[in-house]
């Protein structure tokens, strides 16, 4: 049943702590980790952001690494040419290749390192949302943040009609394949074809008879959406508080530090 | 009482399709409708037109015997009284919560926020899903989103609820699960429609049942009139109920009393003549045909209960003042079935029944209360078809205890009176906490003070 981040979100621990509690700290991540200007604060934000989500959330760490792999690979691109070809300090490594010189210049190692830290902490606070709330707590979210009523109800309705049809896709899929539908490029091409034209006309289909529901139950145009409340509970609020406090406090003391 | 009717009622779909002509049926307030017909003859359109989401294109659908309006105001009012269950649960459940949708028609009605909020932990917590309620739909099994779409319907109180295939794709136990709700809304007042091919189903569970092939009503009445008649079934493309055809091919070898139509397993069993003769030394002055009355047996003799009161219809009178017999027993202290009803449960109690009342087969009824004996680990012994099989055990001079709550316990002990009327076996049956008491504790003298129910 966990084949998406979402259903991970929903088996989470912290989805039943506060939404906005959640936001405020993954915005304040966000935050201090790209405004920091040392490398220090982005690091220990991704280590508490990692620890949490592992921790307190149970995600499973195996599923983390891999979550955090495939964009870290992206980034660990970017810090490599950053690190090679920027900075003008002095030279802190450098070497030959086939004859080109490459060298690693103290700045731009520095640089890259910022670089790096900054996307792992912003990738470690998106993941701790991901992971801990499920959309279906971010709908109360869009509500307060004044978004209009159809666009949140249109999303609501989306949201579950995903997964009928992931499902319709995927019987569909499924049906064909036993039929051999898949077994050359020229038939994959024409089965997927004619997986998307049916599922098109069954959505159309299941459109009507959404509407029907929706009618029987004496719908009038507006649906209603309930909050569940969830106050703050102090440990977490001090949790928190501690948190805040030590990532401000790292970003003040290592305002002017290099680490090189 | 007359609470739906239809006069004349024909639909045509847009492209000229007739769906139903000619419709003239009364559903009385209170009972338990089927409408039985195979796929495409109708049912589903039917019910479309009975809760005015298709306007007829000509008749009238007479609710409480006024005619239907059309206009948005009446059809709230329609739709809020007559809730549907479509047959599949994810047309029907559209928003992302188990909550939300269940909230959906109470907050359509207007309610408040607080109103809305006690209704749907009610309909839930009837339905058996209050844990889940913050759960998506795609994490349900089939048989939870019956029973949050039975819910959802539940949660607008409607006087009448209609569930179209209300078993369709369902386990037998999912299926056990949602026929005792449904049993349960009908003991407090509501009437139930459902729609079916299971002419099983229909058979055993109905008050009243519809035929309909071919957009036509082609037969109604009683079950047993219904479904008695090969040729009405032929024509409706059906077949006879599994229990009467037993039955049938029984009788027809002489075998069962005739003239009956058993739609349980134990009404069944209650109609097997036995062929039961016995040499019996008979005084003079005898003749055949007479009726003797051999007292009270038990052990070897008394075949179907502890004790038996057996009387004997001599058959054939032999010249040296022996007798063939044919025995009538009558079970005088058979088991029993008692009821428990777990809206107010205590388990030392349940174990305590379960040890003094000798309980040698324990059942339980309703998601609450498979739910609680799960919990506690009491062993149940049958979870579906519940009150057939304890019975089935009772006629075996066996006792049982059924744990369920609500209306169920109600249900459930009309059923099995009606079955010791009908049948004419005594045997115990009760409620343990409630007023009256537990009946052979207090009989057997088990120190009913120490029991304290």
């Amino acid at each position: 049943m966990t084949n998406i981040l979402d259903d991970y979100a929903l088996m989470s621990p912290l989805r039943h702590r506060n939404n906005w509690l959640k936001l405020a700290i993954v915005l304040f991540g966000l935050l201090a980790g790209v405004s920091s200007r040392s490398p220090i604060p982005p690091f220990f934000i991704a280590f508490c952001m990692s620890f949490a989500t592992v921790t307190f959330g149970k995600a499973p760490l195996s599923l983390y690494v891999k979550l955090l792999l495939a964009p870290l690979s992206f980034a660990a691109v970017g810090v490599f040419i950053i690190a090679f070809f920027s900075g003008s300090g002095p030279e802190i490594l450098s070497f030959e290749l086939l004859g080109y010189p490459l060298d690693v210049r103290a700045d731009g190692f520095e640089l890259a390192l910022l670089v790096l830290a900054r996307s792992v902490s912003g990738m470690c606070c998106l993941y701790f949302l991901a992971l801990t709330t499920p959309m279906i707590e971010l709908f109360a979210v869009l509500k307060a943040s004044r978004l209009p009523e159809s666009f949140i109800e249109l999303s609501m309705l989306i949201y579950r009609y995903i997964f009928v049809f992931l499902d319709m896709a995927l019987s569909i899929r499924y049906a064909q394949t036993v039929r051999l539908g898949y077994s050359s490029f020229r038939r994959s091409i024409r089965s997927l074809g004619m997986l998307g034209s049916t599922l098109f006309v069954r959505s159309w289909e299941q459109g009507d008879k959404l509407f029907l529901a929706m009618n029987s139950r004496c719908y009038d145009g507006k649906m209603a959406l309930f909050e569940v409340h969830r106050p703050v509970g102090a440990p977490e609020l001090l949790l928190t508080s501690a948190y805040f406090l030590l990532t401000l406090a790292l970003l003040y003391l290592t305002k002017n530090a290099s680490i090189v | 009482m007359i609470i739906l009717e239809t006069r004349g009622l024909k639909y045509a779909y847009p492209d000229g399709t007739v769906a139903v002509q000619d419709l003239n049926i009364e559903i009385m307030k209170g009972k338990k409708i089927a409408f039985v017909g195979q796929n495409g003859s109708g049912k589903s359109t039917l019910f479309l037109l009975l809760n005015g989401t298709l306007k007829p294109s000509q008749g009238e659908v007479l609710f409480h015997g006024v005619p239907l309006e059309y206009d948005s105001k009446s059809l709230r009012e329609i739709r809020r009284s007559i809730g549907i269950v479509f047959q599949n649960s994810d047309d029907q459940i559209f928003a992302p919560t188990v909550f939300q949708d269940v909230a959906f028609g109470p907050s359509n009605l207007g309610y408040s926020k607080e109103r809305v909020d006690t209704c749907v932990q009610l309909a839930l917590e009837q339905v058996g899903l209050s844990r889940i309620k913050d759960k998506p739909p795609h994490h349900l099994s089939g048989g939870q989103k019956k029973r949050v779409a039975i819910a959802g319907i539940m949660a607008m109180e409607p006087e009448v609820i209609i569930l179209d295939e209300p078993l369709s794709n369902l386990d037998p136990v999912g299926a056990d699960e949602i026929m005792d709700l449904i049993n349960e809304f009908n003991h407090f007042g509501s009437t139930i429609i459902i729609s079916t091919h299971d002419v099983d189903l229909a058979y055993r569970w109905s008050d009243y049942v519809f035929l309909l092939s071919n957009s036509k009503i082609i037969g109604q009445g009683t079950p047993a009139e219904v479904f008695k008649d090969p040729e009405l079934l032929k024509k409706a493309g059906l077949r006879q109920p599994t229990t009467l055809e037993i039955y049938h091919e029984i009788e027809r070898r002489g075998l069962a009393y005739g003239r009956n139509s058993p739609k349980t397993i134990p009404e069944l069993v209650n109609t097997l003549k036995p062929l039961d003769l016995m040499w019996v030394e008979v005084p003079p002055g005898v003749r055949e045909g007479d009726n003797l009355n051999l007292g009270v047996m038990y052990g070897e003799y008394a075949t179907q209960s502890p004790y038996e009161a057996i009387n004997a219809t001599v058959l054939h009178i032999h010249s040296d003042g022996r007798a063939i017999v044919e025995l009538k027993r009558k079970g005088i202290k058979a088991g029993g079935v008692l009821l428990y009803d777990t809206d107010s449960y205590s388990l030392p109690e349940i174990k305590q029944i379960i040890k003094e009342g000798e309980i040698v087969f324990v059942g339980a009824m309703g998601k609450k209360s498979k739910i609680l004996a799960e919990q506690d680990g009491v062993r149940l012994d049958v979870t579906s078809g519940v009150i057939d099989k304890s019975i089935l055990m009772a006629l075996c001079g066996k006792r049982c205890l059924i744990l369920t709550a609500g209306g169920m316990v109600d249900h459930a002990l009309k059923r099995i009176k009606e079955y010791v009327e009908k049948s004419g076996i005594e045997f115990t049956v009760g409620v343990v906490n409630r007023e009256e008491g537990c009946p052979w504790l207090e009989e057997s003298g088990n120190s009913p003070e120490t029991l304290k129910i």
